[in-house]
């Protein structure tokens, strides 16, 4: 199956397929959920502030993309190597970073501060319902708006761009790691919605998570390295002295390099280098590689999560 | 239906209901009556099983709010306060979708939908935007929503707020007509409402149910009630002539109008001594006084409430029941 044109059409029906399939078991498992879900895709399609922000993230990945073929065309492609640049693009980390919480944002907090979360809570609809059907809503229509950036590979490799007839392994796996990131910040999402009825914050707060377990523990190693060999450069304060000549400035302010020292050396670091986000998609799913661990850890945060937003939902009862 | 046992209800250091007891049987409509903030709405939460309770036990059908949420919530219709409704969806997809959620089977459901829109006389904005349509339908939205998936309780929170003359009645309409097959309890600060839709009252303030019965026999029980006399002569003469009538307290002028005066006395309800306005014509007919009205009066229902619920504002000690948030 070598025919771009076929591998596409593949994937296309395969996504649908897997989405469908999800309703379809949610449908069996809880009707209630199933109508609450119809409910929210129709709700997420039909709202236009999805559709701006995937606008302006398809026209930035645009830009992107010619700039890849660019480089591309010059020399002999590396095929792997361009997959993997093409599935970690800029676009692609502010899609993984804003989309999810913009997404989930008003779920909770929305219905909190119009009351209509009193009309729901009150028909014959278990909490948990309510949470699955939002939250498979949501991560349908973001497994969806990606499967044009995935397809646009598939075809790039086509002969009459690269000809470059890419492995399809890690396209697929790439846009698994996807959905699995996609589906653990979704469901933080959902969660950090059913907190607050400001839904701002709401979305602040998610897109907070997902830049910390994306960005954050890649760059504590790099980071503490580089402060090792060049002692002056980090610190604020050691900067600032050196631009200012004063020796008593000098190292004094280097405190967050400090901390960090502190915090690796704990039995914490382990863990938390471990859930990098961004080194499971860089290292793992973008370069074809599926590893069960992973997967298994985003599939339990992803439960943890919903179950979180339900006992989250049930406290406002008590108060 | 509704057995509510020594319901209490406290949002941290306010306790916004406090012991409150009462059953109430099928097919019976009762108001629930109290001022703004007497813990109305926070009863209702706890039956609709939105708030637990503190202490004590509701049960709805049988069923145990606390144990059996979802059973209790299919028995109920609940409309709450303000209607808070999702305006993104039109009328009918979204009793559509209420139904659907309520667990109407999908064969039922257009004709459950279309049997609710028309009660509730939708019918002609079925296809606006819920955000756009008025005050009115919007409240006959949220009722047909309620009404949709048929459970034999309805709960109606103020179903009436916020609405004109017009529509007001024709919500009491409606409530009268559910009556004939739904048990309703529906609650009001607006008296006149409550006398004119259900056959029973409960009345709370602050917390505490303060009278649950029938509204004709909980005025009579409460006193109040008066003995009026309209005759053609002086309304001192009048007083004069009546003191000492068996069954009234004192007599007192109300008004005089040409030759003749209108006096009252506090009616003493005991049975053994009759009905004293035997005794009242017989006495004027002795002294050949022209007798012109002679009756007796319940007090006003607002009389009653603002006696029951201690009249003025009480702004500061309210209970922030209404908006636990």
């Amino acid at each position: 199956m070598t025919d771009p044109r076929l591998q596409m059409l593949a994937i296309g029906a395969g996504a649908l397929g897997v989405a469908a399939a999800a309703a379809g078991l949610l449908r069996l498992v809880s009707r209630r959920g199933y109508v609450t879900f119809a409910r929210e895709l129709a709700a997420l399609l039909f709202q236009p502030v999805g559709w701006i922000v995937l606008l302006l993230l398809y026209l930035f990945r645009g830009y992107e993309v010619v700039g890849l073929l660019t480089q591309a065309g010059l020399g002999p492609v590396d095929r792997e190597q361009f997959t993997a640049a093409y599935l970690q693009t800029s676009s692609s980390l502010l899609m993984l970073l804003l989309v999810p919480a913009i997404l989930t944002m008003r779920s909770f907090a929305d219905e909190k501060r119009s009351g209509s979360l009193e009309v729901l809570l009150t028909a014959p609809v278990r909490d948990g319902e309510i949470v699955l059907g939002k939250w498979l809503a949501a991560a349908v229509y973001f497994g969806l708006i990606w499967l044009p950036a995935i397809l646009l590979l598939v075809l790039l490799g086509g002969p009459q761009f690269l000809a470059a007839e890419f492995p399809i392994q890690p396209v697929l796996s790439g846009y698994l790691g996807i959905v699995l990131v996609g589906a653990l910040f979704l469901a933080v999402g959902c969660f950090t919605s059913s907190l607050t009825d400001n839904q701002l914050l709401a979305a602040l707060i998610g897109i907070l998570f997902a830049f910390g377990t994306l960005f954050g523990p890649r760059y504590v190693e790099p980071f503490l390295q580089l402060r090792a060999a060049v002692p002056d450069a980090p610190g604020l304060g050691a900067t600032a002295a050196r631009v200012l000549g004063d020796e008593i400035w000098r190292g004094d302010f280097d405190g967050f390099g400090a901390l960090l020292e502190v915090f690796r050396d704990t039995v914490l670091f382990p863990f938390v280098q471990r859930a990098s986000v961004g080194d499971h998609l860089a290292n793992w799913f973008f370069r074809g590689l599926l590893n069960t661990g992973q997967i298994v850890f985003y599939v339990v945060g992803t439960g943890c999560f919903l179950f979180l937003t339900t006992r989250s939902l049930d406290l406002r009862r008590w108060r | 239906m509704i057995e509510v046992d020594n319901l209490t209800k406290r949002f941290g250091q306010t306790l916004a209901v406090d012991a409150v007891s009462f059953t109430i049987g099928r097919g019976e409509v009762v108001g629930f009556l109290g001022p703004n903030g007497a813990g109305k709405t926070t009863t209702i939460r706890v039956l609709t099983c939105f708030h637990p309770a503190t202490a004590g036990t509701a049960r709805v059908a049988g069923f145990d709010v606390f144990d059996e949420p979802v059973k209790v919530r299919q028995q109920i219709g609940y409309l709450p306060e303000n209607v808070p409704i999702y305006g993104d969806m039109r009328v009918e997809g979204y009793l559509r979708y209420r139904a659907a959620l309520k667990g109407v089977p999908r064969r039922e459901r257009r004709a459950a939908v279309a049997r609710a829109m028309e009660r509730c006389g939708v019918t002609e904005v079925r296809r606006k935007l819920v955000s756009q349509v008025s005050r009115g339908y919007r409240q006959r939205v949220g009722l047909a929503d309620a009404l949709v998936a048929n459970p034999p309780i309805l709960i109606l929170d103020e179903p009436t707020s916020g609405l004109d003359p017009n529509q007001r009645r024709k919500i009491k309409d409606l409530v009268r007509e559910l009556a004939v097959e739904h048990t309703i309890l529906f609650s009001s600060h607006i008296l006149a409402e409550v006398g004119d839709v259900s056959d029973r009252i409960l009345l709370i303030d602050r917390g505490r149910l303060l009278a649950d019965g029938r509204i004709d026999e909980l005025l009579a029980n409460a006193g109040g009630e008066r003995i009026v006399v309209t005759a053609r002569a002086p309304g001192e003469e009048l007083v004069a002539a009546l003191a000492g009538t068996p069954g009234c307290g004192p007599f007192a002028a109300l008004a005089e109008a040409g030759a003749f005066a209108t006096v009252a006395a506090e009616l003493e309800r005991d049975a053994a001594m009759g009905d004293p306005r035997d005794a009242i014509a017989a006495r004027l007919g002795e002294l050949d006084v022209q007798l012109r009205e002679l009756r007796t009066e319940l007090p006003a229902l607002e009389q009653y409430f603002a006696r029951m619920t201690g009249g003025g504002d009480r702004a500061a000690s309210r209970p922030q029941s209404e908006a636990p948030r």
